[in-house]
């Protein structure tokens, strides 16, 4: 049995890559680079860089950001991991250049706010002293990361069962777990930004659950920013946080990634990646919760890399940031996967929120199952998506699932959707959807014919649209608080909107 | 002759008076013909044209005027194609009437503009409810006012419990009447004593409205509804369609037992048997042309 669907669309969304990667041209003898020309630092423990003439071809802003970055970091000994992680990030950024909309995956999103502006990476560690604005109100252990920095004494991490690791690459208990950990870091290639980060990253975040270890409580990851620049300032002070995630054989264990930004309309940019490494039969569930400020870039990669039997379900809720852009990357290494993707994007300001995401099935009976919705409701508003799912020769009897809903509320709100299947296995179940709409004037009138006014009944009836996704939130507090945020957001734009 | 069972009709004296009345040409666009139905009428094609836009008094046997509708002319909105032509109605409070005929003919078309649903313009004529103008009010005002319309099929809404909608609603409605609103919890009480009367399990409540829900729960929400909310004009749309016979005699039930003195219920169907359940006073006939079954 075979029922495919295949969009005509999708012939033609494979994206451009920029450069040939694999073309000899780009073969460099050395395998540790540095951007520093200047020499300023001769006390880096890196050789003095000697660029390539191949390096004529790289762009020279991106060169110059990963030589801010590049400076920025302390010269203390850097752990191997890490180590290995710059120099590939490195290599590949000499043949990245930065993005354009005539580049497909960003063709409907513009990054030009952040090239325009003066690209700052945050330096310095934060002090316990700025703490005082940081609210803590979770249940959860949790471990606070402000501005790509553990900070240790806004952490409690208490709860956690025995042989969980979580903290500091540089402070992984045994030489054991370094070399586990080093066999997963810089395996995948992202885009540009994903290398700025692996060049940028001031440390790594490390979660390690052993094998078999059951965590029954999730792990609360909150992100913080703290320094931003001023509205009109034109300047971007940027984090590069960057957070592995490896469950052994038989692990289980929720993260919930909290993004949050100061009140207003601070700028900065968080170019964040996480990696997810789920073992034989694991299970992930994995919680991702964005509400910078508005004036924010929100850039953030998930990499998800899933064995035979595993589990990996996301739930996204995002409605800050100036410009926010999820990638995400499930990649099957193994038979008899499941993964479950649902995301909520709220565009109610003027702001772009886009959710590139890529699954790749090359193995046999997987299920995926993924649920995309946005609302906009501002005229200058976006949504993106592109959903990518792969189903290669090997996956045969996969059952693969993708819908995407967009509510539009106001006039001149844009959304550019592309829901994309390419089926090469000829024995799966695949289905796929793109719906975009205002309400449903039935169903609006359906409140007004029981008396219902039509701003109660619009506020009802958005909220509903939203709910489906925020009522996957596996933690209670979590999920009340991005209900609360969802009104918060929605009351007066709706009462606006009729008025 | 159907006249013949027109035993007490209320507007016989009127008859005669009806230019139309004499024409035998079929009438081109929907029109009601009301014949009273003490007992039921056997009814044949054509049988009688009654069109009558006198008016009438405010009260008949002290019953007060409830709703009264004057040579109502509609089109649908899209189309502008016209699809009500001179329809006149008039209900007093106590009273029950029933609408009857063929598909198409304008019987649901009728109810949807009643409520003032937005796919249709009304072009001419007049609707008044209790002395207020109906065309001046929004559809949420016209509710408010006392008109229930139970929905031929309603729709589903998701992400919205039964519980929280019939909440809205009960809370605008006691606004209106500026009495207190309820909290859900106080509210669920409420609402689970009029569980019974639709026949109707607990987690009716918790689920979405109408969705999944098979025919016949539909038909009973709607009634579950109109017992939480109440009105003086229920507007019954093929509230029998799809019910087998036990959830038929649920709903009638149900409808009976909300009937007083002081309410009225306009049926609209195809089927006598519900006729046999909740006894209509009147029973109008909506006749149509060839020309207005073409209406979508």
């Amino acid at each position: 049995m075979s029922a495919s669907t295949l969009t005509p669309i999708l012939l033609q969304s494979i994206s451009t890559q920029l450069h040939s990667l694999s073309s000899p041209l780009f073969h460099f003898p050395t395998s540790r680079f540095s951007f520093n020309r200047k020499l300023k630092h001769p006390i880096s423990s890196k050789p003095a860089s000697i660029l390539t003439p191949h390096a004529a071809l790289s762009d020279p802003f991106v060169l110059q950001i990963a030589e801010t970055f590049e400076d920025s970091l302390s010269s203390s000994t850097t752990p191997s991991p890490l180590q290995k992680l710059r120099d590939s990030s490195s290599e590949s950024l000499l043949s990245l250049s930065w993005p354009t909309r005539k580049d497909e995956p960003f063709r409907f999103t513009d990054t030009s706010f952040i090239k325009s502006s003066e690209i700052q990476p945050i330096t310095n560690p934060p002090q316990d002293s700025d703490f005082s604005g940081i609210s803590l109100d979770t249940q959860l252990p949790y471990l606070t990361i402000i501005d790509g920095y553990i900070a240790d004494s806004l952490s409690g991490l208490s709860g956690l069962p025995d042989g969980v690791f979580v903290g500091s690459l540089s402070k992984l208990p045994s030489d054991g777990m370094v070399k586990r950990v080093a066999e997963f870091v810089s395996n995948f290639e992202g885009d540009l930004f994903w290398s700025l980060n692996g060049v940028g990253a001031p440390d790594m975040v490390v979660v390690y659950v052993p094998e078999g270890c059951r965590v029954d409580t999730h792990l609360h990851l909150r992100y913080c920013s703290m320094k931003g620049s001023d509205f009109g300032s034109n300047k971007l002070p940027v984090s590069n946080p960057r957070v592995l995630v490896l469950v052994e054989k038989g692990g289980e264990v929720g993260i919930v990634e909290e993004f949050v930004g100061e009140d207003g309309n601070k700028c900065y940019w968080t170019n964040s990646v996480t990696e997810f490494i789920i073992g034989e039969g694991a299970s992930v569930n994995h919680s991702y919760i964005q509400t910078q400020s508005l004036g924010a870039a929100n850039i953030k990669w998930t990499s998800v890399r899933q064995d035979s039997g595993s589990t990996y379900k996301l739930v996204e809720f995002s409605s800050g940031g100036k410009l926010s852009r999820h990638n995400l990357h499930v990649q099957q290494v193994g038979p008899d996967t499941v993964t479950e993707l649902s995301t909520l994007h709220l565009s109610i300001n003027d702001q772009t929120q886009d959710l590139h995401s890529s699954l790749v099935l090359d193995h046999p009976r997987g299920y995926t199952n993924q649920l995309h919705k946005c609302i906009v409701a501002h005229p200058h508003g976006q949504a993106v998506f592109d959903g990518n799912v792969k189903v290669n020769r090997c996956a045969q009897q996969t059952d693969a699932g993708q819908l995407t809903r967009s509510l539009l509320l106001v006039p001149q709100a844009t959304v550019n959707v592309k829901p994309n299947l390419q089926i090469i296995a000829d024995d799966v179940k695949c289905s796929h959807g793109a719906a975009i709409s205002d309400l449903e004037l039935d169903q609006l009138f359906y409140f007004q014919a029981r008396g219902i006014d039509q701003v109660t009944a619009r506020k009802a009836l958005v909220f509903s649209f939203g709910a489906e996704v925020i009522e996957r939130i596996p933690v209670a507090s979590l999920r009340e608080k991005a209900k609360s945020h969802i009104s918060e957001l929605l009351d007066p734009t709706i009462e606006n909107s009729i008025t | 002759m159907a006249m013949a069972h027109c035993y007490t009709c209320s507007i016989s004296s009127n008859f005669f008076s009806n230019p139309k009345f004499h024409s035998n040409n079929s009438p081109p666009f929907p029109k009601l013909f009301t014949l009273s139905a003490i007992r039921l009428p056997q009814f044949r094609s054509n049988s009688l044209a009654v069109d009558s836009t006198t008016s009438y008094p405010l009260e008949k046997d002290d019953k007060k005027l409830l709703l009264q509708v004057n040579d109502l002319t509609a089109v649908i909105a899209e189309s502008q194609q016209t699809i009500l032509n001179g329809v006149n109605l008039t209900v007093y409070e106590g009273e029950v009437h029933a609408i009857m005929g063929k598909n198409g003919s304008g019987k649901s078309t009728l109810s949807k503009v009643l409520v003032g649903h937005p796919d249709y313009e009304v072009t001419g004529g007049t609707m008044t409810f209790k002395g207020q103008n109906l065309l001046e009010m929004d559809p949420e005002e016209r509710s408010l006012s006392g008109i229930f319309m139970s929905f031929q099929s309603p729709v589903a809404i998701p992400g919205v419990s039964n519980a929280d909608f019939l909440n809205m609603a009960y809370n605008a409605r006691q606004r209106k009447l500026g009495l207190p609103e309820l909290g859900p919890i106080e509210f669920f009480s409420h609402v689970y004593s009029k569980l019974d009367l639709v026949n109707m399990k607990m987690d009716f409540l918790n689920r979405n409205v109408n969705e999944g829900f098979s025919g016949g729960e539909r038909k009973r929400n709607e009634i579950l509804q109109l017992a939480v909310l109440g009105a003086d004009l229920a507007i019954l749309d093929e509230i029998d369609s799809g019910l087998d016979i036990d959830a038929l005699q649920d709903v009638a039930k149900a409808v009976n037992g909300l009937l007083t003195s002081n309410n009225s219920v306009l049926m609209i169907t195809h089927y006598q048997r519900l006729l046999e359940y909740i006894k209509p006073a009147y029973i109008h006939i909506m006749r149509y042309t060839t020309l207005s079954f073409e209406v979508p």
